[in-house]
């Protein structure tokens, strides 16, 4: 028999598995609205990563750890911007460059600042800070608003961006390029400008999904810390339609299933049991895959996703 | 036309000296900055890579999982097909092969059946996006990248618990027999046949499937324009099927060479990145097959000779990950420059 304190403990970790990707799906919503494809996002959360714990590392403040983070983010995904706006090279091989480049910075710098065998490790991470008066509801008050701040965060931006997307002159302007670049362009609306804006609102957000994965969730770094969760991020853009709320949906679909994977590993005990929460590791990634050939089939995005535009 | 090489061909390789000028550049400022004198460093890096016959062997031995799986991604590239999951492929094709081997024990034609299970064992892992692709318009980007994860922690399991030696502490697979294992050709460095497979059988055939087969010149019809391949009578599908699961066939080799020629036992260790260093390769190779060999041994020289510098120079180790990363972005940076210098007129095709 499940007990219900069993169950809130599932859904509060589903929660705080989610918000790396609720944070990293709002900002790629953005920049795919506009036209853009950033698949460099893995590396970007990954710079935001390392630069959240030597930030954090090196002052001893952790909310340093997280403003570090969210620079790092942005530089990440302008050097992308550069890439695919003014020199208007391919979205995805850029994206993959970003990834690459990512990857190798921070493993010599990770390696060049601790010695072979030294494992670096912060004395203390962002805890849940529960929200006085509603944290004390049964159950909900728990899962909801027991969490740590990006949980927060998440709740209060999926409704902003979809403001910003669906109801400000700029959201106009966004998906006006989304769909055809050259007539927005036409229209007297500044292409690169809006596109640059719409980067760095996702290098914020994205670089702070990457920091909380050091500086709130693991109290380490390791080159292999973002694990997927940038293309999982993108694939949730994709199930939640190019919408902030579907994103807000889909990362908590996924934030289950690590959640689950983590959760059925700890209740189940005997032999195999070793066996068994090993092979679940992979759960949240087949069900991405899964999520993808039922959900991701021809699916129409904004027009110009991923395409050229070169303004004369 | 210089040398008979084409307008973009020495576009190309005019890009990839750009690249690789500006990336040891920026890896000099490093040097500098660690307190390494970089014409030292670079010394210890070619010394490393090339410095006597037993070096310049360990580098053909790193270049051979590089060249066949760059080469397969060469193939994908070309048709824009971005296949990111050479590293799952690898690991899946070792993994196959192993089992093969281990359970034929010593006949034969274990050898032969270990790489065609390996072969089955990339295609198959590569067949998954490749059918997502092509029947149902899925980003074969992020399945293939995916699916690295699905695999790489599948082996780890398969090595942990199903197929886990008795015989080690570690999780590995039972060691290879004698038969499943690559002869050695000149004791006592570790050149093995792969090594000779690899340069001398698969490159010339992958040179002449992209260049000189209607297979190679599909590839290219529908990476430039695919719209306009599936009017001129190309099945578009059909080449993108194809071409993904013949590079997740080159990456399985290379990862059953790895076992086989090398560490005699599946680890989970298996692969530094090889996947991943891959997509470097293709791109500095610019997807030409003589392009893309090249960049393998400067790629494994790289590899090699960087790690011998770090132990002679007392520099962290990584430099190589480094350079990998410094050099991709160059790569593409390269184009701009390439653009400028074209429209100053400073350099003219």
């Amino acid at each position: 028999m499940i007990e219900l304190v069993m169950l809130v403990s599932l859904f509060s970790a589903t929660m705080w598995n989610s918000a790396p990707l609720i944070l990293a799906s709002l900002g790629e919503t953005v920049v795919e609205r506009g036209g853009i494809l950033n698949l460099g996002i893995e590396g970007a959360m990954l710079m935001g990563a390392f630069s959240g714990f030597m930030g954090a590392y090196l002052t001893g403040n952790l909310w340093i750890g997280l403003l570090t983070s969210m620079i790092a983010g942005v530089i990440t995904v302008l050097i992308f911007g550069f890439f695919v706006i003014r020199m208007n090279l391919d979205q995805v091989v850029s994206g993959l460059a970003i990834n690459l480049l990512a990857t190798g910075l921070c493993l010599y710098f990770f390696r060049l600042s601790f010695s072979e065998g030294q494992l670096p490790y912060l004395a203390s991470l962002i805890t849940p800070y529960p929200i006085p008066g509603l944290s004390q509801i049964p159950v909900i008050g728990d899962v909801l608003f027991n969490q740590s701040i990006f949980v927060y965060i998440g709740f209060i931006a999926t409704p902003l961006i979809f403001y910003l997307i669906f109801k400000t002159s700029f959201g106009l302007r966004l998906r006006s390029i989304g769909e055809d670049p050259a007539i927005a362009s036409y229209l007297g609306i500044n292409v690169s400008r809006t596109r640059v804006l719409s980067l760095i609102i996702e290098g914020i957000f994205v670089g702070m999904a990457g920091g909380l994965l050091t500086i709130s969730m693991f109290n380490t770094f390791d080159t292999r810390i973002v694990a997927a969760r940038g293309f999982i991020a993108v694939s949730i853009v994709i199930l939640g339609r190019w919408n902030p709320v579907g994103a807000f949906g889909g990362s908590l679909l996924f934030g289950f299933t690590a959640a689950l994977s983590l959760w059925l590993s700890a209740f189940i005990s005997g032999p195999g049991a070793v066996s068994i929460s090993q092979l679940l590791s992979i759960l949240p990634y087949v069900v991405t895959l899964l999520a993808l050939l039922i959900g991701g089939r021809k699916v129409r995005g904004p027009a110009a996703l991923g395409g050229p535009f070169a303004k004369e | 036309m210089v040398l008979g090489l084409s307008k973009s061909t020495l576009r190309s390789i005019y890009k990839a000296i750009i690249s690789i000028v500006l990336a040891f550049t920026v890896t000099s400022v490093l040097f500098l900055i660690t307190g390494a004198n970089p014409l030292i460093a670079y010394y210890y890096i070619f010394y490393g890579a090339f410095g006597d016959l037993n070096l310049t062997i360990e580098t053909l031995v790193r270049t051979t999982p590089l060249i066949l799986v760059s080469l397969g991604l060469a193939i994908s590239f070309k048709c824009k097909v971005w296949n990111i999951g050479a590293e799952g492929q690898l690991y899946m094709g070792a993994m196959l092969g192993t089992i093969t081997a281990v359970s034929l024990g010593n006949t034969p034609f274990t050898l032969a059946i270990a790489i065609i299970a390996a072969i089955i064992g990339g295609m198959a892992w590569a067949a998954v996006p490749a059918l997502m692709k092509t029947k149902l318009g899925v980003n074969e980007v992020i399945t293939t990248f995916l699916m690295n994860y699905v695999a790489i922690n599948f082996v780890q399991w398969l090595l942990s618990f199903p197929f886990l030696s008795s015989d080690s502490l570690f999780p590995e697979s039972a060691s290879l027999p004698d038969a499943a294992r690559l002869p050695m050709l000149l004791l006592p460095t570790r050149l093995h046949l792969g090594v000779i497979i690899a340069l001398v059988v698969v490159f010339p055939i992958v040179y002449f499937l992209m260049t000189k087969t209607t297979f190679g010149y599909k590839l290219k019809a529908v990476g430039e324009n695919p719209d306009a391949a599936k009017y001129g009578g190309i099945n578009v599908n059909k080449t993108i099927f194809l071409a993904l699961i013949l590079s997740g066939a080159l990456a399985g080799i290379a990862g059953f060479f790895e076992v086989s020629g090398i560490q005699y036992r599946m680890r989970a260790s298996l692969s530094p990145g090889y996947g991943y260093t891959g997509i470097v390769i293709a791109l500095l190779g610019a997807n030409n097959p003589i392009g893309v060999a090249l960049s393998s041994i400067f790629l494994a020289a790289i590899f090699n000779g960087s790690s011998t510098m770090s132990r002679a120079l007392n520099q962290p180790q990584g430099v190589v990950d480094f350079i990998q990363g410094v050099l991709v972005i160059f790569v593409l940076g390269s184009e701009y420059i390439m653009r400028y210098l074209e429209k100053k007129g400073i350099v003219k095709l």
